[in-house]
């Protein structure tokens, strides 16, 4: 017997790749994809990586050691690297040996399957104080406020705690799904379903694919109050429209908790600002979480959770939680807070896969690089290092290119993005376009984004604050002139603004406007990673092209 | 000794017989011994039997103690009834024949099947054989004879004569002392029943009577049941032990190995799994030799290499401590790196890796498994601590265990017994103990330990079984050619994506590996590797003198898919930015405004020397200093002034002078004064010695058989005529302890005394005194 004829390729830094012309490819990424992390999907080989979070949410899925080395063994082309199934088999015997379970008189308790697990895990200065009186050889009383701080510390000790505390029901609210003229769509249904079955997690979807939607099916699931956390005020403005649109709530149980209004209803939306928001060192707004018995809560845009909710959530471990991102990359590198807080990762699907199956709008995204001058180039040299980001990716070059692409995707709906209020005025002017930054009155906003969905609109020149949860249908065309230096969630994010499907089914385009041989260039290359490894592939063209009108 | 009749039994032994005696004891034959006697005599050294007794498993080696305990020849009768007596299960043959055939062949039993005997020296290297004490008479020869006389008359009264033999002829028949004594004595001759026979009481000598025994030591030691063998120290007379055995030597033998346990495992499956490992460890062996090549760990000034280059080493390779320690030992014991180089030493790659690393994947493998299996190096000691208590360090000498490379194959021998099977650890050291119950001990089981997990990080073993490459390299079959399908064919191309990113999807041909490793980084390895194309890496490629459109092409050939625009335009940008500022050295530079004095300069001929170069149309540069082009420039008639680094005039001074340029490194070709004629000579040395090298490689006997000896003269007029016609002479030659020897030459020169030559006999360059050459031949 010769080697397989396998569609994949198991490295021994627990990469696998998987090659995607593959005849078997659809076949062995269903089996992979419980116990290994899409990490790339680039057009011909997606790289997946089998990390211990990974091999941890599959056995919360109930899937074992010898089903994850016999998809490995079964679809790998070469032999698979024996140190790598031992460390499978080893990984994944970590989970469980702990297990937080409701003890009918002590309350919450750890316990354990294994003596020298529980000896070590007690013997670690971070958990004692989290650990209450010892039961028995096998057994030890956690204070249930600890419950998320103590999966918190066993993750990072490297034994998992399989939580079954199971979670309170809180109080019932009727929440159905009124699906007339729009049904789930199936992947949308086995996300919900994925996060119902196994309690809490997060689900990972591509902007446009409709997150909302998902949490509006979990809510159906649960049946109780909820609470949904969002990024912003506009942001909670939509959910509310929504949830108003495609299920059974009225306006009048959906509150909003924000800077400017402090509503509690059954079903209540908060911002993330307000829940940061601090008097005399205190987060004035922590009542909220108990203002009701919440059944469940709602993370929208996971990825940029900030820290102080991460420490409010380790309070909520009692309660279900469903997390809602696009990327699980974060910037902070906090994933595996978000791991064992929220919960482990439920459902997720390629990018390209849901292009593929007309879900989102197919992309193209173009790099065009200007150069700049001669004087700027100088003026470039000279600048002090933190101006000179600012500097080049402001050069007056950006504003031509810029409105000579406006200029050829006349009639279509085009989003100007961009990092610099300047910047942005300037290109305002130029284009003959409002600007939405970050002092423009919601009121304003909303009518602006209003009038661009109607079409009375064609260009809108906006900055950070549209990054997340704008529902713009109808943008086809989105111009990014600048950034926040090397991030890689916010290209996502901006890229999201124009991968809702268009009525006509046509396709979208993503500019970055980029000045060569800068740290702008560096950056883009960065920002660009994500996508790039999302299967979006970059064209790169010069200015001078665009400006020629080829 | 060797007794007269075991010399005769030898000398009768069929030639057949004798080879299979001396093939499986070499021993025996290193040196060749003069004659049979000779042989037989050997056969009966202590060590020599101990050795041959240590190659015995469990049940041959229970005959040979049955024998033993029996002193006097036995007939093959009796030893079956002995034998079978002491079995657990099952009946005496057809093992116990086969076992009597074999001990033959060893010349450890010899005699015909009625009196069967132990060969010369066997009965004094088992002590305690079975775990039986000595005899009566021998356990108590150093009793005081009042003392023994006493005990006699305790334990058979009435009998007369020395107390010993008395006291013998008692303990012959123990039973019925044995039944005088208290439960709490019988409970402690229980415990020294099946051995070991020794314990240890307080005051052993201490005199005692049966009648004034008061406790059950003293009851035993009072009837001879125990006796005394040092001052705390007391061991049970064989007689008695056998007496309490029920006549049987040994209890529960088998006959046959206990069987290994363990997991099935799918020999193809297995066989995969092993080769798969096989690859990755022949890859961590070449990355470890590759990094250390560039930058080299140190050797320790014990020797050895440092544990904090030792954890360097399992970082780059990602693996484990004790798997790097395995990659290190296992290169080194392959002679793939060693210490050399530097002033205190560094661990580097030698020449034997750069002959290894063209090698096929499998003969490398097989390279490395040989080495492993042979080296009486333990890798897996390192990171242990020594009887001092001093960290273990890898490639320490103190790594040699002399027993290593034996319990290694006998584990994969284990193995390779029983294919598809993945034995428990347990299992195997129970077949092991079964096989070699002499060699047993906590080291071996610690080495079976290091084996079995070496074996699998190498894969001679996958999955915990056998493979089939394996089963070959341990019995010398053709493991390359077993292992080799199982490996990944090279492939010839890459994928390349929008990302940035290649991947090769096997291990590249050669061509394709090396533009690969130079114009993109590596990201991942395994089965496949995964590339990354960056600027840096693409600017390395251009670095090396290649070309955008010379990459890109060959990019393309070798892509299974069209090369993403991405790509391209990455290789084409940064070949735009290539080069554009360009570096080089000079020493000094000539500057001036007007440039058709510059075109005057460069145009005459005598500013040739200075090698002048136009780098601007107001610039030259020069590679003289800068005092040496004034000084020029003012002999050619020109009025230049020296500038200071800042552009300033400098004022030219009379005094002292220094050089601006380095001080050149003297050329290591000239200074070692090679002689045109001695490198002729030694090229022509090396075409000969190839031709001779082939033919015979003995030293040079003289060709009259003795050391030629001729008139000073005679010698000095025949090397003169050797040098003019380029010829090799034969000489005698004494060397600096006055050992006459004889080396064949390629003369080249003669002065002062010295005779300069190639010498053939060491392949190197000599310089012999002309007084110490004894004679010249020509060849």
């Amino acid at each position: 017997m010769s080697v397989n004829d396998g569609p994949l390729i198991v490295q021994s830094d627990k990469t696998l790749l998987l090659e995607v012309d593959h005849e078997k490819a659809g076949e062995c990424r269903k089996a992979i994809a419980p116990f290994a992390e899409l990490e790339r999907a680039p057009e011909h080989v997606h790289t997946y990586r089998v990390t211990p979070l990974a091999l941890w949410n599959a056995r919360a899925a109930g899937h074992d050691a010898e089903q994850v080395v016999d998809a490995l063994i079964s679809f790998s082309r070469y032999p698979v690297p024996h140190a790598l199934l031992v460390d499978v088999a080893e990984t994944m015997a970590r989970y469980g040996r702990l297990r937080l379970e409701k003890d009918p008189v002590h309350g919450l308790v750890l316990t354990s399957t294994d003596r020298a697990v529980l000896e070590e895990v007690l013997r670690s200065r971070k958990i004692q104080p989290m650990l209450g009186e010892r039961l028995g050889p096998d057994s030890v009383i956690v204070h249930p406020s600890d419950r998320g701080n103590v999966k918190q510390a066993l993750l990072k000790l490297g034994w998992p705690a399989e939580d079954l505390a199971g979670y309170v029901d809180g109080e019932r609210h009727p929440i159905d799904l009124l699906q007339d003229g729009w049904a789930l769509r199936p992947y949308q249904q086995e996300a919900a379903d994925a996060f119902w079955n196994g309690g809490s997690g997060v689900v990972v979807l591509p902007c446009g694919a409709g997150k909302t939607i998902v949490g509006a099916a979990a809510m159906a699931h649960a049946r109780a109050t909820t609470l949904i956390l969002v990024t912003n005020t506009v942001s909670a403005h939509q959910w509310k429209t929504e949830l108003i649109k495609r299920t059974s709530l009225t306006e009048d149980e959906i509150g909003e908790y924000s800077g400017s209004k402090k509503e509690i209803r059954p079903v209540t939306i908060a911002t993330y600002q307000v829940m940061t928001t601090r008097r005399k060192g205190v987060y004035s707004h922590l009542e909220l979480f108990d203002a009701r018995d919440w059944g469940l809560i709602v993370y929208d845009e996971v990825h940029l959770l900030p820290a102080p909710i991460f420490r409010m959530t380790a309070d909520l471990q009692a309660r279900r939680r469903i997390g809602l991102t696009a990327t699980l990359v974060r910037e902070d590198g906090r994933e595996g807070d978000v791991f064992s807080l929220i919960g482990p990762k439920r459902y997720d699907a390629p990018w390209k896969e849901m292009e593929n199956q007309g879900w989102i709008a197919p992309a193209d995204c173009v790099e065009v690089r200007v150069t700049l001058t001669d004087e700027e180039r100088l003026a470039y040299a000279m600048a002090e290092s933190e101006e000179r980001y600012r500097f080049c990716a402001t050069t007056p070059s950006k504003t031509y290119v810029t409105e000579a692409l406006v200029r050829r995707h006349l009639g279509e709906q085009v989003l100007v993005i961009g990092q610099y209020i300047d910047q942005l005025d300037e290109l305002g002017e130029h284009l003959n376009a409002p600007v939405i930054k970050g002092d423009t009155r919601i009121k304003e906003r909303e009518r602006l984004f209003q009038a661009f969905r109607d079409k009375e609109l064609q260009v809108l020149v906006v900055s950070k604050v549209a990054n997340f949860s704008i529902d713009l249908p109808e943008a086809s065309v989105a111009i990014q002139v600048s950034g926040t230096f090397g991030s890689r969630q916010e290209e996502a994010q901006r890229l999201g603004r124009v991968l809702r499907p268009k009525s006509d089914g046509g396709g979208a385009r993503f500019y970055t406007i980029v000045s060569r041989d800068t740290v702008d260039q560096e950056f883009a290359a960065h920002r660009q990673r994500f996508l790039a490894e999302q299967g979006y592939a970059y064209q790169i063209v010069d200015a001078d092209d665009v400006l020629g009108g080829v | 000794m060797a007794s007269m009749e075991f010399t005769e039994w030898i000398r009768g032994r069929t030639d057949a017989q004798l080879r299979a005696l001396v093939s499986a004891r070499p021993e025996l034959i290193t040196p060749v011994p003069a004659h049979l006697e000779g042989l037989a005599g050997r056969a009966a050294s202590p060590s020599a039997v101990a050795r041959a007794l240590d190659r015995l498993d469990r049940f041959t080696l229970a005959v040979v103690e049955t024998l033993a305990v029996r002193e006097t020849p036995a007939s093959k009768e009796e030893l079956r009834a002995l034998v079978g007596a002491a079995l657990a299960e099952g009946g005496p043959e057809p093992a116990l024949s086969s076992a009597l055939d074999r001990l033959r062949d060893l010349a450890l039993v010899y005699g015909p099947d009625d009196a069967l005997d132990l060969g010369p020296g066997v009965r004094k290297v088992l002590d305690d054989p079975a775990g039986l004490g000595p005899r009566a008479v021998e356990a108590f020869r150093h009793h005081p004879p009042e003392q023994l006389d006493e005990m006699a008359d305790d334990v058979a009264p009435g009998t007369e004569g020395p107390g010993k033999e008395r006291l013998a002829a008692a303990l012959s028949e123990p039973g019925p002392l044995v039944a005088e004594v208290s439960a709490e004595a019988r409970g402690a001759l229980d415990q020294l029943a099946w051995g070991p026979p020794t314990g240890r009481v307080p005051n052993a000598r201490r005199e005692v009577r049966v009648a004034s025994a008061r406790s059950p030591i003293e009851e035993l030691l009072a009837r001879g049941l125990l006796a005394a063998t040092g001052e705390e120290s007391v061991t049970l007379p064989r007689e008695v032990g056998l007496y309490l055995r029920g006549g049987r030597v040994h209890r529960d033998l088998r006959a046959t190995p206990p069987p290994l346990e363990g997991a099935g495992r799918d020999r193809a499956l297995a066989g995969r799994t092993a080769a798969g490992q096989a690859f990755t460890f022949v890859r961590a062996v070449e990355e470890l030799c590759e990094r250390w090549s560039v930058d080299p760990p140190g050797v320790l000034r014990t020797g050895g290499l440092g544990v904090r280059d030792l954890k360097r080493a399992a970082g780059e390779l990602d693996v484990p401590e004790w798997v790097a320690a395995l990659v290190i030992e296992v290169a080194h014991a392959a002679g793939l790196v060693a210490a050399g180089g530097g002033v205190d030493g560094e661990w580097l790659p030698t020449q034997g890796y750069d002959l290894w690393r063209v090698r096929s994947t499998a003969e490398r493998w097989v390279a490395l498994a040989a080495a492993w299996l042979h080296t009486d190096r333990v890798p897996g000691l390192v990171g242990e601590r020594d009887d001092r208590d001093r960290p273990l360090n890898a490639l320490h000498a103190d790594l040699r265990r002399a027993s290593a490379p034996g319990v290694r194959t006998a584990t994969l021998g284990v193995l390779a017994a029983a294919p598809g099977l993945a034995p428990s650890r347990e299992s195997v050291l129970a077949r092991l103990e079964w096989e070699q119950p002499r060699r047993r001990g906590p080291l071996r089981e610690q080495l079976t330990e290091f084996a079995l997990r070496e074996a699998e990080q190498l894969g001679v073993t996958g999955l915990g079984a056998m493979s089939a490459h394996g089963r070959a390299l341990l019995e010398g079959g053709d493991a390359a050619a077993a292992l080799a399908p199982l490996l990944p064919e090279p492939v010839d191309h890459v994928l390349l994506q929008a990302d940035l990113t290649a991947v090769a999807p096997g291990p590249l041909t050669s061509e394709l590996n090396r533009w690969m490793a130079l114009s993109a980084d590596v990201e991942s390895k395994g089965g496949a590797t995964v590339y990354r194309f960056s600027e840096t890496s693409v600017r390395r490629a251009l670095d090396a003198g290649h070309g955008a459109e010379e990459l890109l092409g060959v990019l393309a050939r070798h892509s299974a898919t069209p090369v993403p625009q991405t790509l391209s335009y990455l290789v084409t940008d940064v070949a735009r930015r290539h080069g554009r500022i360009r570096v080089g050295t000079a020493s000094a530079y000539v500057r001036c405004d007007d440039p058709a004095l510059l075109d005057q300069i460069t145009a005459d001929r005598r500013a040739a020397t200075l090698r002048l170069r136009r780098l601007a149309p107001t610039v030259l540069a020069s590679r003289s200093s800068r005092a040496a082009l004034v000084d020029s420039l003012r002999a050619m008639g020109y009025a230049p002034v020296a500038e200071s680094l800042d552009g300033d005039v400098l004022i030219s001074q009379l005094d002292s002078r220094r050089t601006e340029g380095a001080a050149p490194v003297r050329g290591t070709s000239t200074a070692n004064g090679l002689d045109p004629e001695v490198a002729a000579a030694a090229v022509r040395a090396l075409r000969a010695g190839d031709a001779a090298h082939l033919a015979r490689r003995e030293p040079v006997d003289a060709p009259d058989g003795r050391l030629p000896r001729g008139p000073a003269t005679a010698t000095i007029s025949a090397l003169q005529d050797a040098i003019r016609q380029g010829v090799r002479v034969w000489i005698g030659y004494l060397d600096s302890q006055g050992n006459a020897t004889s080396r064949i030459l390629e003369p080249a020169r003669m002065e002062g005394g010295y005779l300069t030559a190639y010498d053939e006999t060491r392949a190197a360059v000599h310089r012999f005194a002309l007084h110490r050459i004894t004679g010249v031949a020509g060849l």
